[in-house]
């Protein structure tokens, strides 16, 4: 099989699950209680509780592994490749950038936007037009 | 000679790890080298799915958690 890359933007994420991709959160319940991602095929397994439960997933079926910022989801998406999964990508930037570009979502997107505006990048005090994993002056406003 | 390493992406709790470790050490006097590993395909490779973890000659000893003083001298011990 052919080897995929690792990440992949919110933007391609969408095409996935056009194809019938299924979205794994690796957010904890509360999260996903406040704010979650609308797609049809959709499950949550929190990390607190993924190294007992990984193997609830397909390994026939296209997985976007989706968290908060897109940090989690990507320990969990090598776990699943060093579990023998193949057919596995994060999804960077997670439910933030999600947000940002608008696609559906169920729940409150006030905290995610407040503390993305709030804390700029990685922690540290910025204007929302700068990001860390951007050029400076995109028009992306997300941090990593 | 011990080999530590910390994996930790850069997070808060990794540098306090790291930190504590180091200053444990120098406490000890135990002949060690510390190795900080913050590329996420080589965290990976130890199949840990939280940080920080410290490892001691190859073992997973801790993760997830910043441990105390005490608890990084007891497994220097």
């Amino acid at each position: 099989m052919e080897v995929q890359s690792v990440e992949i933007c919110p933007t391609t994420t969408q095409q996935w699950v056009k194809k019938g991709a299924l979205l794994v959160d690796v957010r904890e319940r509360d999260e996903v209680a406040t704010l979650a991602y609308n797609v049809p095929n959709i499950v949550n397994i929190p990390l607190s509780e993924f190294e007992e439960r990984y193997m609830e997933l397909p390994k026939d079926q296209e997985l976007v592994m989706v968290c908060r910022s897109g940090q989690r989801s990507l320990k969990a998406t090598y776990y699943l490749r060093n579990q023998g999964y193949t057919q596995v990508v994060n999804m960077q930037h997670g439910i933030i950038r999600w947000v940002q570009k608008g696609f559906p979502t169920i729940g409150d997107t006030s905290s995610v936007i407040e503390k993305s505006a709030d804390s700029g990048c990685c922690g540290t005090p910025s204007t929302a037009k700068q990001s860390c994993c951007d050029t400076p002056g995109s028009s992306s406003t997300a941090c990593c | 000679m011990k080999n530590i390493k910390i994996l930790g992406t850069g997070c808060a709790k990794c540098k306090q790890m790291e930190s504590i470790v180091r200053s444990t050490i120098a406490e000890m006097g135990v002949e060690a080298t510390v190795e900080k590993i913050e590329d996420i395909e080589k965290i990976m490779e130890y199949n840990v799915l939280v940080t920080p973890v410290l490892v001691i000659d190859e073992e997973i000893k801790i993760k997830g958690f910043v441990p105390s003083s005490a608890q990084v001298k007891a497994l220097l011990a």
